[in-house]
């Protein structure tokens, strides 16, 4: 028994440096396009993912033996404002929070995220942004308690089809992943346009450990979400996955929504036929 | 089969005609314009690269006497088929400039004769009438625009200064997606061929009565126009006089939309006269108004919100004249991807597989147009005035143009006569909806 334990406890230590290799916490789950909010413009989103199947507790614990909470079975709930600086910049802010049973609803932390892209006025081929995000998440939920990422964004549209691709990279500046230094973690997203307001798509998310000494296969994070998005007006964001992890290093199997709603502060947009203003 | 392959197979099938009717007088024209590529100067290192008339933007003021015949040559030094459209006349189809008429292309290179007698009276225009499609640097896209007055036989002219402004946008570009379909975007805005600060400012003395006649010459984008601090009457729309003049504080103007606004200067200083929204001013659309012995920075006052009703400037009682016929016209767009313009269909089809509507000389017509899409969509009727009846259910009667804007979700009903026999084009004069499908043809029979 005591072999078995020890075996036990082997396979859970090897599972906690896939862990700290994990750049994608289940908190935001989006793959980004390069547009920005708009000026005098709010974007409120409410990110909901749901853990089916996730990490467990350690034996005899709350936390798993990374000392972390478990994701099994945990409801994320992040509440995004983002608001428009310009017609190339936005500046985002999360707030992020994980139910679970027993464990109750707990603030998990939060990010800042100041966004620029490239002006339509370049007249780029692609869409290109940039974002930079850099916030706090408690060591109860997260070993890495502050960390940032550098998020470049480059997407296209041609015709039903849309393509984007984030390939981001992290970094850690307390916990145990700052030894490992900058970790690539891309994203890409492509999707087609059934109707003006349904379109369907598939999500990639990844985590491919440090830039400078890849894990192996096995051990990085991979995960797949087909996707539904509904564009039903311009002022709403509705977006639906089921998300399957490849490796053992992922979460296997999480649910994700995201309802967004657009606050023009300006009475009407440019463009607007009906008034002045 | 899109717009521009109609066009293409329409200008092979029209070369023996150009050939025919490309006659070349001995004798000079009256006017004369050339089309060629230019390099604009909007401001100090912002040059546009465009293709204009007579090396100019606008193309040279067309005033003519009314009933008086005119001749105009036209000289193609572009590398594509030309045409230019004598935008709110009535005259034939084959001179109309619209290829979908009948009216010859002018072969890159080549030259035509226009030969019309120019009327009704008041503020016409001239332009292309071609198909850009997808690429936004031609069309209306371009600086292939100009004004053209025909001048009535008997003018009140109850102004001190009469001074023709065009509204343009510059270097387009497709944007948009999201949760909306592509839209035409643009860079810079002018008023004639300058950006707001760059030109010589329009001179005006107190208690002068200026009359300003103003063109929308944009491809896609309607505009809001305000003289800070200022009232404008509105005396005219699209050239003719409204029945109810009236007092505004700022006017809007859809793609290919006139207006002739009187405006009393009672308040010296040195004013802006510009777009309401402020980012299209800043991308140029303005224009500086000095009283004499005024200085400084031009001032910018905010008009306060307004609303835009043809209704103010019409009669409010129902037309009395009823239509010989009735026919529907349904507007819907076909969504063709986020990355894509919408298409467009009237009853169900689009361009040139839209129906052709039989029309019998004399015959009064009632236009009633339903608006099922989310656009608006400022309606043109080619070689014909119509007088608008019907916004939105509300009758009106007396307001006769040859631009209509039919809102969003929207009904609007108009009347016109068939007095002018030959092939007449209806389309929606946004340059991305008429390229994909908003056209149909009106034919007597």
């Amino acid at each position: 028994m005591t072999r078995y334990r020890a075996l036990f406890i082997l396979v859970v230590l090897a599972f906690a440096n896939l862990r700290l290799a994990k750049a994608q916490d289940n908190y935001e789950i989006q793959v980004y396009g390069s547009d920005t909010v708009a000026p005098q413009t709010t974007m409120l989103e409410l990110h909901s993912n749901f853990t089916v199947e996730g990490s467990y507790p350690a034996p005899g614990s709350l936390f798993t033996a990374e000392g972390v909470y478990p994701t099994n079975h945990a409801e994320h709930e992040t509440v995004e404002i983002t608001e428009g600086l310009s017609n190339w910049s936005e500046v985002g802010f999360y707030i992020f929070t994980s139910a679970r049973s027993g464990d109750g609803w707990q603030w998990v932390g939060d990010h800042i995220r100041p966004r620029v892209r490239a002006p339509d006025s370049w007249h780029w081929p692609v869409g290109v942004s940039l974002s930079m995000e850099f916030g706090y998440q408690r060591a109860l939920f997260s070993q890495d308690t502050w960390t940032m990422e550098l998020r470049p964004i480059i997407d296209k549209t041609i015709g039903r089809w849309y393509f984007t691709v984030n390939p981001a990279l992290e970094r850690s500046f307390h916990g145990p992943s700052v030894s490992q230094g900058v970790g690539f973690s891309p994203s890409a997203k492509f999707s087609y346009d059934f109707n003006k307001y349904i379109s369907g798509g598939l999500e990639y998310y990844a985590a491919y450990g440090s830039i400078t000494d890849v894990s192996s296969l096995h051990n990085q994070q991979q995960q797949f979400f087909p996707t539904i998005d509904l564009n039903v007006s311009p002022n709403w964001e509705i977006n639906f996955g089921v998300g399957v992890g490849a490796t053992a290093g992922t979460d296997h199997l999480i649910v994700k929504g995201i309802l967004g709603r657009r606050f023009d502060w300006t009475h009407h947009r440019a463009g607007s036929s009906a008034s002045t203003q | 089969m899109d717009r521009r392959d109609f066009l293409v197979g329409a200008s092979l099938a029209m070369l023996g005609a150009a050939a025919k009717t490309n006659l070349w007088a001995q004798t000079p024209a009256d006017v004369r314009l050339e089309i060629a590529p230019l390099k604009l100067e909007i401001a100090p290192k912002k040059e546009i690269h465009t293709v204009a008339y007579n090396g100019r933007v606008p193309g040279p003021l067309i005033r003519w006497p009314e009933g008086k015949p005119i001749t105009i040559d036209v000289v193609n030094r572009t590398d594509v088929p030309e045409t230019v459209h004598w935008h709110g006349l009535w005259i034939p189809s084959e001179e109309d400039g619209a290829i979908e008429e009948g009216s010859p292309m002018i072969t890159p290179g080549g030259q035509r004769r226009y030969s019309f007698t120019p009327r009704p009276a008041g503020f016409r225009w001239y332009h292309t009438h071609t198909s850009a499609g997808h690429d936004l640097k031609r069309a209306m896209y371009t600086g292939q625009f100009g004004c053209f007055y025909i001048e009535p036989k008997q003018s009140p002219g109850a102004y001190d200064q009469e001074i023709f402004l065009t509204l343009h946008d510059w270097n387009a570009y497709m944007g948009g997606a999201g949760d909306a379909s592509m839209d035409a975007f643009y860079d810079y805005a002018t008023i004639n061929d300058r950006m707001l600060g760059h030109a010589d400012p329009i001179k005006v003395r107190e208690g002068q009565r200026v009359l300003f006649r103003v063109l929308n010459a944009s491809a896609t984008a309607m505009h809001w126009l305000a003289l800070a601090g200022h009232d404008l009457t509105v005396v005219a729309m699209d050239g003719n006089e409204v029945p109810q003049p009236a007092k505004v504080q700022a006017v809007r103007l859809a793609p290919a939309e006139r207006i002739d606004l009187l405006v009393e200067m009672n308040r010296p200083g040195v004013w802006v006269l510009g777009e309401t929204r402020a980012e299209i001013r800043k991308a140029g659309m303005g224009i500086v108004v000095e009283y004499a012995n005024q200085q400084g920075a031009a001032k910018w006052i905010d008009p306060p919100e307004t609303l835009w009703d043809y209704t103010l400037f019409a009669k409010t009682e129902p037309s009395t004249t009823k239509p010989d016929q009735r026919i529907p016209l349904v507007f819907e767009s076909k969504f063709h991807g986020h990355g894509d313009f919408d298409y467009w269909m009237i009853n169900g089809k689009s361009f040139p597989k839209t129906e052709t509507i039989p029309l019998k000389e004399g015959d009064r017509y009632r236009l009633a147009m339903q608006n099922k899409s989310s656009d608006d969509h400022p309606i043109h009727l080619h070689r014909h005035t119509f007088e608008v009846t019907n916004l939105d259910g509300k009758p009106l009667s007396g307001l006769r143009k040859d631009v209509v804007v039919v809102k969003a979700k929207s009904t609007a009903e108009i009347d016109f006569v068939a007095a002018n026999p030959g092939a007449t084009l209806f389309h929606c004069h946004q340059q991305t909806h008429m390229d994909f499908g908003f056209m149909m043809l009106l034919r007597y029979v």
